[in-house]
């Protein structure tokens, strides 16, 4: 029908009598006018359907030759049968998607392209440093001097809510801070923080009206500096700097202002050294799993990770403890390994690692060489974690990554001026993720458009172009100590200035 | 609608700016709700007097006739018109269609004209043949057809590409 009209509009006679005159009729027409006109392709760009089938066809259906064992039926777009792997919550039922923004979201990340701002948490240095989480959208920092505060990336990253730290009855200094992984949708974001007197805090941030922390449950010290602390309610994992791992389990909240005493499950030691270690805690449907990742030296040169997992019961009994080393490292049996280091092929690390980053099967570690290396790390009736693949792109010492469970991954230079995503789904093994791999297609530098601070303004009239302003945004002075976080829309950074100023930059992919 | 007796076959007469007298069935004429409303205004006693249309010239008052003619069992156009017309498709029917094989400046006359007698069906179905003339073209393509000048600077072009890459086909 459409074609016909076309087709009979350029030929009909009296148009082509016109041509020459070359009157352009559509733009005299009112704005009005002009706008019902376009109203019908509004309709059309809008069309949540369309946006659906090619989100569908862009970025789910291209996944499934990543993941070994999805079987390739139900991989051609239809609404009902389509397999959307990780992205089924996109399509519940009830649930409002809004699929043009997702596909723009998508394809911003694909391209490392956001929109970036900074925020200043903090004009001094902190001692012993700013912790910073993120988790639903917000951002939580914690140190001694302004102690507990909420940020909201979303609302252009202004302070929501602050609280003194109400340390029980010591002048302890915070030394840890997690989220609270095992949130449900509409519920308040809690958050818990460790102190250097091994007192911990549970603070609940109310985001009614106007956002405040409240305190639900304080912890009395106990055995030495929480250096690092896992939440997923009801269960707590921490570690202590003399490598003593406890898990508490919170009874059932009966009222929303405050909890009662957790119960202590388990308390054991830990071969973990240092803290470069990811605690992380996962309820089962049969209990509870609590791991630690951890970097470790090998006997003559060179480092590798492990991991060690302990299974509880539902009631609290532990179940199963086991860990497991990379099988690259020097760990290996002695005699074979040291004696041919060369010709054996795997790549040890000879630095120490800078992070590490836990989600499950993922295991990423940064490293000083300006390289990654990535393990998969497979918990079934045993535990064991796969030699390491490098991943090469960064050109500074890396400090810091986070990968979540998609396989995302972001990490940050030292430097804090060369950001990369990664797509690491399926891990590396493959062959097809070789060649990615080889071709640098692994992972993308992340590129703001454009920034919302007066300085960056300055920088890009003096340079030529945007592209100029980009490298030039961050002054030299600047270092990133390490903390990375991503969200679906956001990676925050945290960056001191030379200065001594702190900053949390946000890279918005929404836009 | 106050003494509106239906009287069939009533007319009216209207003199288009090119003082042309046209003499039509006052229910045909009534399809447009500014003559409508006018005849209100008015009164019935008035009736007899010529509707001055500056607006509008003899030829496109000619079609917006032929085309009311054609519509005028058609059901009154809802009320609250924005949000219904954003649901529909640019669909149009036949006889529409062949009524609207016409030059662009006819197009374009009809449309003003369409909107200046508030007749909401014939403006719809002229904004969606100028909507369906740039269906599926190129930005350069559409200039052609409309005869569109570029204003804008390879820069400015430039720019706008690059914020709609996102978007575009692959």
């Amino acid at each position: 029908m459409k074609r016909r009209y076309e087709g009979d509009t350029a030929s009909s006679r009296p148009t082509k009598a016109l041509r020459p005159s070359g009157v352009d009729h559509i733009s005299q027409l009112s704005n009005e006018l002009l706008l019902k006109i376009l109203s019908y392709f509004y309709t059309l760009a809008e069309d949540s359907q369309l946006w659906k089938a090619a989100y569908f066809n862009r970025f789910v259906r291209p996944r499934v030759a990543r993941i070994p064992g999805v079987s390739s039926q139900n991989l051609f777009y239809s609404s009902k049968l389509s397999k959307w792997l990780e992205d089924e919550p996109l399509v519940r039922a009830g649930q409002q998607t809004n699929w043009k923004r997702q596909y723009k979201l998508r394809h911003n990340w694909s391209r490392g392209k956001c929109a970036v701002s900074e925020i200043e948490i903090a004009e001094q240095p902190s001692l012993p440093g700013m912790l910073v989480q993120m988790g639903n959208g917000v951002i939580f920092t914690v140190d001694s001097a302004l102690g507990l505060r909420a940020w909201g990336p979303r609302t252009k990253g202004e302070l929501i809510a602050r609280t003194a730290l109400k340390a029980p009855d010591t002048d302890g200094i915070p030394t840890s801070l997690a989220v609270n992984g095992c949130h449900s949708a509409g519920e308040d974001p809690s958050i818990a923080v460790g102190f250097n007197d091994g007192s911990f805090q549970i603070y609940a941030l109310k985001l009614e009206d106007e956002a405040e922390f409240v305190l639900l449950y304080s912890h009395p010290p106990s055995n030495g500096s929480l250096c690092a602390l896992a939440f997923s309610y009801p269960y707590l994992l921490s570690m202590t700097s003399g490598n003593l791992l406890s898990l508490y389990i919170f009874p059932p909240q009966d009222n929303a202002s405050s909890l009662s005493s957790p119960r202590l499950l388990y308390t054991l030691g830990s071969h973990v050294v240092g803290p470069e270690s990811s605690l992380a805690i996962k309820p089962t449907s049969t209990g509870v799993t609590a791991s630690v990742a951890y970097a470790l030296q090998g006997y003559l040169c060179g480092w590798t990770v492990g991991i060690q997992e302990m299974r509880f019961s539902l009631s609290g009994e532990l179940t199963e403890s086991r860990m497991a080393t990379a099988t690259d490292g020097n760990f290996a049996p002695v005699s074979q390994e040291v004696l041919t280091p060369a010709g054996v092929g795997w790549h040890p690390l000879y630095a120490k690692p800078t992070s590490i980053s836990y989600t499950h099967p993922y295991l990423l570690v940064t490293l000083p060489d300006n390289t990654l290396s990535l393990y998969l790390v497979t918990s079934t009736s045993s535990l064991s974690i796969s030699p390491g693949t490098r991943l090469w792109g960064h050109t500074s010492s890396v400090s810091g990554a986070h990968v979540g469970g998609r396989g995302k991954a972001v990490s940050v230079s030292r430097k804090g001026n060369e950001l990369r995503v990664w797509e690491l789904e399926g891990g590396l093994q493959s062959a097809k993720a070789r060649k990615r791999l080889l071709s640098g297609e692994i992972s993308i530098r992340i590129r703001p458009e454009k920034s919302t601070s007066a300085a960056d303004l300055e920088i890009s009239q003096i340079g030529s172009g945007l592209a100029f302003a980009l490298t030039q945004r961050f002054d030299d002075t600047s270092v990133t100590p390490g903390w990375i976080g991503f969200d679906e829309e956001n990676v925050v950074v945290l960056e001191e200035k030379g200065q001594g100023s702190q900053m949390l930059v946000v890279y918005d992919f929404a836009g | 609608m106050s003494a509106a007796t239906e009287q069939p076959k009533q007319t009216l007469t209207v003199t288009t700016n090119d003082n042309v007298d046209i003499v039509v069935e006052r229910e045909i004429l009534e399809r447009s709700v500014l003559i409508k409303n006018m005849i209100g205004d008015v009164g019935e006693e008035q009736i007899d007097t010529a509707i001055p249309l500056p607006n509008v010239n003899e030829p496109v008052m000619k079609k917006v006739i032929e085309w009311c003619e054609h519509h005028r069992k058609d059901p009154p156009a809802p009320e609250g018109d924005d949000s219904d017309s954003r649901k529909k498709s640019t669909d149009i029917d036949e006889w529409d269609q062949k009524f609207m094989q016409v030059d662009q400046e006819m197009l374009f006359e009809i449309i003003l004209a369409a909107n200046y007698l508030d007749i909401k069906g014939l403006l719809d179905v002229g904004c969606k043949t100028v909507a369906n003339m740039i269906k599926g073209k190129s930005p350069d393509e559409i200039r052609k057809t409309f005869n569109i000048q570029n204003d804008f600077t390879p820069e400015e072009e430039d720019q706008i590409r690059r914020e709609n890459e996102w978007a575009e086909d692959r």
